[in-house]
């Protein structure tokens, strides 16, 4: 439901436009957020309810491939929602605390977002990037 | 009287023979024939020349991306389309322009590969969306006055943020990262990560803002200089 705190043991797949890619490697720059954005969009993966992460990016491929241009060099970046919270919280200077909240849309039940993070917060997003586990092509 | 071949293509690029009239919202087609200003017509001929140039968006809408939404840009009061074309037009001849600067500054010593990395992020931002600005030129001229002033760094990450601006990361050993981000104004947004040496087990985290001629300056206390340079 809108709002929902996804569990700390869950997982989100944020989405990683192939400009903020090198050679494979996810960057800072894909935890940031565009101007006017409130929150950062993910995906809530045990939403889904698959077997497996396979077919959960699988899922979230189609999802990505319905709605908007995904390029070659596109990845999906997997992230543990309760180890961005302890991260940010613990080792941000100001103890940020973050949400990570279910925000569904009608095309894509499973969107959610990351909140109270700040415009241009670069030192921010290179916390987040340390927490990246698994990256996956996001291309079908 | 004479006709006129309206069909036949000129030779050589002459304004003069090139009668041009454009009434209303048409734009004008530059069908000039070769004569590249540049000697290394390889790398310019890499440098994508087929995406439509209709409208200059400062902010694109993104799917997933949600609660972002779409404008035009709005400074000086809206240009009409005309004004916005040649404001991408001039933007994405900039970007050109200083991509060639950076592939020929010898002194550079990554300045092959810096170059190389640049023009990969501009097709792929133009992939995504052809109207977007690929770059946004005024930060790309800070990264590369920065790499003028510091000509034997190492040859960082580069990557771009949501509003197409450089962004350059150098990582080393025990987790070491040092990113700027380059702002369009001539500032810099920085980040340090580094060892704690007195307490192995935590780190030392540090951001700020700079401008490009001090930032090494800057960041001098936390010995950066002799990690990301040759």
């Amino acid at each position: 439901m809108k709002g929902d705190q996804i569990p700390d043991t869950d997982h989100v797949a944020r989405f990683c436009r192939p400009m903020q890619v090198s050679d494979g490697q996810i960057q800072a720059t894909a935890f940031l957020l565009r101007p006017g954005e409130k929150s950062l969009s993910v995906n809530w993966l045990e939403f889904l309810n698959c077997s497996s992460r396979e077919s959960e990016i699988t899922k979230i491929r189609t999802t990505y491939s319905e709605t908007f241009t995904v390029g070659a060099r596109a990845r999906i970046a997997i992230l543990n929602g309760g180890e961005v919270r302890k991260k940010v919280l613990t080792e941000s200077p100001d103890g940020q605390n973050l949400e990570v909240l279910h925000d569904p849309l009608m095309n894509d039940p499973s969107h959610s977002g990351i909140y109270n993070l700040k415009q241009d917060d670069e030192l921010i997003a290179e916390l987040i990037l340390e927490t990246v586990r698994e990256s996956y092509s996001a291309r079908k | 009287m004479p006709e006129i071949d309206l069909h036949r293509i000129p030779n050589g690029f002459d304004p003069a023979q090139i009668p041009s009239i454009v009434y209303g919202n048409k734009s004008i087609n530059d069908n000039s024939p070769s004569g590249y200003p540049y000697s290394d017509t390889e790398a310019y001929e890499s440098f994508p020349k087929k995406f439509p140039r209709r409208v200059f968006y400062k902010k694109t809408a993104f799917v997933n991306q949600e609660e972002f939404s779409t404008s035009i840009i709005d400074s000086p009061d809206n240009q009409d389309s005309i004004t916005q074309v040649i404001l991408l037009e001039n933007e994405e001849d900039q970007v050109q322009e200083l991509i060639f600067q950076i592939r020929k500054s010898l002194s550079i010593t990554y300045h092959e590969s810096l170059a190389n990395r640049i023009l990969t992020l501009f097709n792929d931002a133009k992939e995504e969306d052809s109207d977007c600005l690929g770059i946004a030129a005024e930060s790309l001229r800070n990264f590369y006055n920065f790499f003028r002033l510091h000509t034997n760094l190492k040859c960082p990450t580069i990557s771009l943020t949501p509003d197409y601006n450089i962004y350059a990361s150098w990582r080393g050993e025990q987790n070491r990262v040092f990113s700027v981000h380059f702002l369009p104004n001539g500032d810099v947004r920085f980040v340090i990560f580094k060892a704690n040496d007195r307490h192995p087990k935590r780190k030392i985290r540090i951001s700020g803002v700079a401008t490009i001629d001090i930032l090494m300056e800057a960041v001098k206390p936390f010995h950066i200089e002799g990690w990301i340079s040759e």
